[in-house]
């Protein structure tokens, strides 16, 4: 194989405008992380459930192609809020394992309702901007991943304004801290606790249905994928981290794209997984984590 | 009878599963790593009786080994991370593994057969009982024998020193820590002892199967690994021997005329019982009332003597 620095840059390129969809996706972990120390293995797959039922909304109902983007996060964050009650609220606070089993059960549950209704089969999703295809002097640049990343952007930042501006975030914040302290200062932690993962639902949404229009497909196949990558995506970043899951998200992308082109599609993902032992190894607490062994 | 045999099989080989995940959620850690071991038992003991016509066991055992080798091997980066972050670790390492078997082609000509790993289309050639001449009620047999010996090693370690330190690391790591325990050693060796036991299984279950494919060990039945013991209960080995007869005996093949639905029974499952038992069906409370009951009884007929 002969590829020079412009196949390298090429494929850096795209493989950055990909990761904003894995940043989406390590922010929403991260962000449930960092409000209740609990990991929600059913978050990716909340998002794609989103996307489905936005997809749905456009084929059953006949309504444009934007309305999904907006039934699509609006469902996410619906199914955010029932994982919530469902595998969090209840559990009893020192118990990590309960949580982290139920949501792995909630993960294949979900999974599992999208393959019975779809009959496993992938469904196409419209492209949003199908031509769109631009020259950077000997560069290509997709449209369509191009606005992904900028929708990306606006979202993280609206989520930055709501974390650090508002009350609700600083109560949000409050509560990663200390929740104990923060329930004694008459923060309702539980009320904010269920607004983190409605939260990130809502982001999960997007990212599912963003991921839907870049590839042009819904399958069952993209849940365990992008659960995968979106923790890689938060433990190399730093759990709890918010910048560090953005950066991660882009760099993780940039890596795959690399590999991709290098080693092709079959062993792509051996290297990124690699990747994180090298972090493990390395730097434990990934590029922004606080504390050594915070759990 | 062969159907019941099958589903004696299919219990055997997810309890020695869920037995090796047991073993280092004693230390209070989840690992997602056992269906990479099993991986690797399954390939290993599988390729040494296909390429190069081993007899069963020194295959088993050396696919144990190596299983519990790459389980030392990726224990320590692994468990320098704690709780969370370790199931992210042992996720990608199971994927690691499949996506390796995935792309492993070693086709060799034995015996005027081209047999061996055939990356995509799986390794198909695993007939060393068939050729040898084993019954189906052997090789149950010798897969419960691999079981009972394994439960009562765990039953044992219960009862001896090394049970009761995994237990204090997994009750409390600082306060072991402060105990002298070495943390990192006593993990490490819970989740070696763990990759044995996955392997063994990987490699009984490659040769009762007859085929294994990259679509064996997906994440799902490292779940599975995991569900057993949790669902169980981690007070004794006998919880995730009843939860395996109860997903395996009852949900998956009793509820067969349910299709489908079963898999979503499954997940809707797995967050009822964790919402109801956190501390799984056989918890602490249950174990004594028991102890209890059966005091009574025993008491009571030695009073009738």
């Amino acid at each position: 194989m002969n590829f020079d620095h412009i196949d390298i840059i090429q494929s850096t390129i795209d493989g950055v405008l990909f990761g904003s969809i894995y940043a989406l996706i390590g922010l929403g972990f991260t962000l449930i992380f960092g409000a209740m120390h609990k990991l929600n293995m059913a978050y990716a797959a909340s998002g794609i459930a989103g996307a489905y039922t936005g997809l749905m909304s456009l084929t059953i109902l006949g309504m444009p192609v934007l309305m999904a983007f907006i039934i699509g996060p609006v469902t996410a964050g619906l199914i955010g809020l029932l994982l919530y009650f469902a595998c969090f609220r209840f559990m009893p606070r020192g118990n990590q394992l309960a949580p982290l089993m139920a949501s792995i059960g909630a993960l294949f549950f979900i999974d599992e309702l999208i393959i019975h209704e779809t009959s496993g089969s992938p469904m196409s999703f419209p492209a949003v901007l199908p031509d769109a295809y631009f020259f950077l002097g000997e560069f290509g640049i997709r449209g369509d991943l191009l606005m992904v990343m900028g929708f990306s952007f606006i979202l993280m930042a609206i989520v930055m304004l709501l974390l650090y501006r508002t009350k609700l975030g600083l109560g949000t914040r409050a509560t990663s801290q200390q929740p104990v302290a923060a329930l004694l200062c008459g923060i309702p932690t539980h009320r904010t606790n269920g607004t983190t993962f409605v939260l990130a639902g809502v982001l999960g949404g997007f990212a599912g249905c963003l991921l839907a229009a870049s590839v042009g497909v819904l399958s069952p196949l993209l849940v365990l994928p992008l659960t995968i990558k979106g923790l890689i995506v938060t433990v190399i970043g730093g759990l709890g981290s918010i910048r560090g899951a953005i950066i991660a998200g882009f760099a993780v992308g940039a890596a795959e794209g690399v590999f991709l082109l290098v080693r092709g599609v079959n062993e792509r993902d051996i290297y990124v997984f690699l990747l994180l032992f090298l972090f493990l190894v390395f730097r434990p607490n990934g590029l922004f984590g606080t504390t050594i062994n915070r759990d | 009878m062969t159907y019941l045999l099958g589903i004696f099989q299919t219990i055997g080989v997810h309890t020695l599963l869920g037995l090796s995940a047991y073993l280092l959620l004693l230390t209070g850690q989840l690992s997602l790593a056992q269906v990479g071991f099993f991986a690797i038992g399954a390939y290993v003991s599988g390729i040494l009786t296909v390429i190069f016509t081993w007899h069963i066991f020194p295959a088993l055992a050396i696919g144990a080994f190596t299983a519990g080798f790459f389980a030392f091997l990726v224990g320590f980066p692994a468990l320098r991370v704690k709780g969370l972050m370790l199931v992210v670790a042992t996720i990608s390492f199971s994927e690691i593994v499949r996506l390796f078997f995935f792309n492993l082609s070693w086709r060799v000509n034995v015996n005027g057969l081209e047999v061996g790993p055939d990356s995509t289309q799986g390794f198909r050639e695993i007939r060393y009982f068939a050729a040898n001449g084993w019954e189906q009620i052997h090789i149950v047999g010798l897969i419960w024998f691999v079981v009972m010996v394994v439960m009562v090693g765990l039953w044992w370690l219960d009862r001896v020193r090394a049970g009761a330190v995994l237990r204090a690391v997994g009750t409390d790591e600082l306060a072991a820590q402060s105990s002298g325990i070495n943390l990192t050693m006593v993990k490490v060796a819970a989740m070696t002892g763990g990759g044995v036991i996955a392997g063994i299984g990987g490699g009984l279950f490659a040769h009762s199967t007859t085929y294994v494919d990259h679509h064996t060990f997906v994440i799902l039945l490292a779940t599975f690994a995991v569900s057993y013991p949790i669902i169980g209960g981690l007070r004794s080995v006998m919880g995730t021997l009843l939860a395996v007869i109860f997903i395996q005996g009852v949900i998956v093949e009793g509820l067969r005329f349910m299709g489908d639905y079963r898999n979503l029974i499954f997940g809707l499952l797995i967050i009822l019982v964790m919402n109801l038992r956190p501390q799984g069906l056989l918890d602490g409370h249950l174990l004594e009332d028991m102890k209890k009951l059966l005091g009574r009884l025993t008491k009571g007929e030695k009073a009738d003597a």
